[in-house]
């Protein structure tokens, strides 16, 4: 059988990760803050969690280093972006590349070798119910960040920051204060899907491990169109057809096609939700500012 | 090859303008490299990709080279590189050195050989375990026939299957890389004719890097039945393990000892015995054989399972606890080095 549980189990822990990061940019995005950082946040996330779980045998202060590490490391965007009001795309960009580099020079003079870290003794996150705790906590964060954003008033503040944050400052809601925070938790989110990355889905830390993840999340912003559920539903997919397509491989599919399975599927959503979208009235939807 | 885990793109192009910056400058250097092997004591320069370390694999050059001093009762320098920056300098400081031999060891130097050979055509030049595009008459290169360890990898796995499933995660599907896959197929069923075979590509955005990528294609695997692995998977290897020892399944490892990475699950590895395809490649060019490709198989000792080498005993290899099964694969592979069987190379011409 094609579709089983075994499936559908590869899928959502492929699924985590992009989840995780996904959510962070999509509320960064209905702040106002284009984030394609998420890659190089995760991959920071990924090494803060191994080494704090290394050094102190417990994965549990690897996750929340992970997410302080990453937080932390968000700042360059929160800083760059926000205060000093720098191209936030040039910044993502910055903050990928020199995550891969600081965490490689990391990986050689904390751990003394190159290209990956791993040892049997290495603590990773126990399994419940198959899944690790991160995952549980993944889908709770999607049902808190959608009650937020649409009901609680820092919710309503932060969109308002995000659409027009002139009118929101004379308001008195402070864009730049909100702006900040979005970038933080999207710091926290991207940590703890590094953690998850790097603790939960294997047991080790290699040099650029995140491999395309954070990029992928990206698109899920988009494809979600920086809704909560909207970005779940986009994670699945890639998540499902990324199994999918391994299993395809099992049934003869050249490496070469399967491969290009998450990116047709990605294009054939694109192209359905614009089309959709346009034959609607193009008006005023909320997030239509953001997607762009 | 496996083992060419963290090389990206860009660092590819990096080094591409780096040899670009490089050969500007020794333009306007004089080559007047000479070789004066006669004089008695030769002089040997290796350069590593990376710091030797705990990588075994450049371990193993390391001795090489000390060995091919030892022998001509001469000296050896070993200059280690972190990065394509340093690559370039140690190339450069190499050459001006003017040894007898500069061995290099990796693909990474493929295009600053070609160049550096260009601009001094009297120093010679030996890479492992990679060549020049085109071949130069004095760059020498010591290649490996990585199938046929496999394939001894593989005859294991149909030995040892309780399942009658073995199967192998792969880098890319391109020749170059099926040769950790379908011999490894090959070899089971030559053991066990009714062994079924299945092969993953990891694929994706970073094929090398993508350790969890490679542990949900094991496991799509070993949701099939498949009990035996071949891992050649670069560092995805390591999620390889993980699938295998999860599972209570086992794996094989490739270019080093990876045993101790997950004691207990890999049963074995293919290794690249780097210091033999050193050693008889300073023999060639100190004996005048220079601008050849030679290729180290089975026969030359060039290639080998950890099992068939001296301290597997406590290689923490699962290997070492079948005897039986290490007698059958010494008969096959004096088997293959007498030439009555041969192993199918997927990367050949033709």
């Amino acid at each position: 059988m094609f579709f089983d549980s075994d499936l559908l189990m590869s899928a959502l822990r492929a699924l985590t990760p992009i989840l995780l990061a996904s959510l962070g940019g999509a509320i960064c995005e209905r702040a106002g803050v284009f984030n394609i950082g998420l890659e190089g946040m995760m991959l920071m996330g990924c090494f803060t969690a191994v080494a704090t779980s290394w050094f102190t045998g417990s994965p549990w202060l690897g996750v929340l280093a992970a997410a302080l590490a990453s937080a932390v490391y968000s700042l360059i965007l929160a800083v760059g972006a926000v205060t000093l009001r720098g191209d936030a795309v040039v910044l993502g960009i910055a903050l990928n590349l020199l995550a891969v580099g600081l965490t490689s020079f990391l990986l050689r003079t904390v751990f003394g070798v190159q290209g990956t870290f791993d040892d049997p003794s290495l603590a990773g996150l126990p399994l419940v119910g198959g899944f690790s705790p991160l995952a549980y906590l993944a889908w709770a964060a999607v049902g808190v960040a959608a009650l937020m954003l649409s009901r609680h008033v820092w919710g309503l503040r932060l969109r308002g920051v995000g659409e027009a944050p002139d009118a929101a400052a004379t308001l008195g809601v402070s864009p730049v204060r909100y702006q900040y925070g979005a970038v933080l938790v999207s710091g926290v989110l991207c940590g703890l899907a590094g953690a998850q990355l790097a603790l939960g889905n294997v047991t080790l830390f290699s040099e650029n491990m995140t491999a395309g993840r954070g990029w992928i999340a990206v698109v899920a912003v988009m494809l979600g169109r920086a809704l909560p559920l909207g970005v779940l539903l986009a994670a699945l997919l890639f998540g499902l057809s990324e199994a999918a397509g391994f299993r395809l491989q099992g049934l003869g599919l050249p490496q070469q096609a399967t491969d290009a399975a998450p990116y047709v599927v990605t294009l054939g959503a694109l192209f359905l939700t614009t089309a959709r979208r346009r034959r609607r009235t193009p008006s005023t939807s909320p997030s239509a500012g953001a997607v762009s | 090859m496996p083992r060419r885990s963290r090389r990206t793109l860009p660092m590819a192009a990096m080094t591409v303008l780096l040899v670009a910056g490089a050969t500007a400058c020794n333009a306007a250097a004089k080559d007047d490299a000479s070789s004066d092997a006669s004089a008695g004591s030769a002089s040997f320069t290796l350069v590593t990709p990376d710091a030797v370390g705990q990588n075994e694999f450049l371990k193993l050059a390391v001795t090489g080279v000390k060995a091919a001093a030892k022998a001509h009762n001469g000296t050896e320098k070993v200059f280690e590189s972190t990065d394509a920056a340093s690559q370039q300098q140690n190339v450069q400081a190499a050459v001006d050195a003017k040894p007898d031999v500069v061995v290099l060891v990796g693909f990474e130097f493929a295009d600053l050989v070609a160049q550096q050979a260009a601009a001094h055509p009297k120093q010679q030049f030996l890479m492992i375990d990679a060549c020049t595009t085109r071949a130069i008459d004095n760059v020498s290169c010591g290649v490996f026939r990585e199938h046929e360890g496999v394939f001894l990898a593989g005859a294991e796995a149909g030995l040892l299957s309780e399942s009658g499933k073995v199967g192998a995660v792969d880098v890319l599907d391109t020749p170059v890389f099926r040769r950790f896959s379908d011999p490894f197929a090959a070899g089971a069923q030559h053991v066990a004719a009714k062994t079924e075979t299945g092969t993953r590509f990891v694929g994706g955005q970073s094929p090398f890097d993508d350790s969890a990528r490679a542990k949900e294609q094991a496991n799509d695997l070993l949701s099939k039945g498949y009990d035996q692995l071949m891992a050649a998977a670069a560092a995805g290897n390591y999620g390889v393990f993980e699938a295998a020892k999860a599972k209570g399944a086992f794996a094989y490892g490739v270019d080093v000892n990876q045993c101790p990475s997950a004691p207990g699950t890999v049963v074995d590895n293919v290794i690249k015995r780097t210091d033999i395809a050193v050693e008889k490649g300073v023999e060639q060019v100190l004996g005048g054989q220079t601008g050849t490709t030679t290729s180290y198989g089975l026969k030359e000792g060039g290639i080998s399972l950890t099992g068939l080498e001296k301290g597997v005993d406590s290689s923490q290899c699962v290997i070492a606890e079948h005897p039986d099964v290490l007698k059958k694969i010494e008969a096959l592979r004096d088997q293959i080095v007498s030439g009555e069987l041969t192993v199918d190379d997927p990367a050949a011409v033709g």
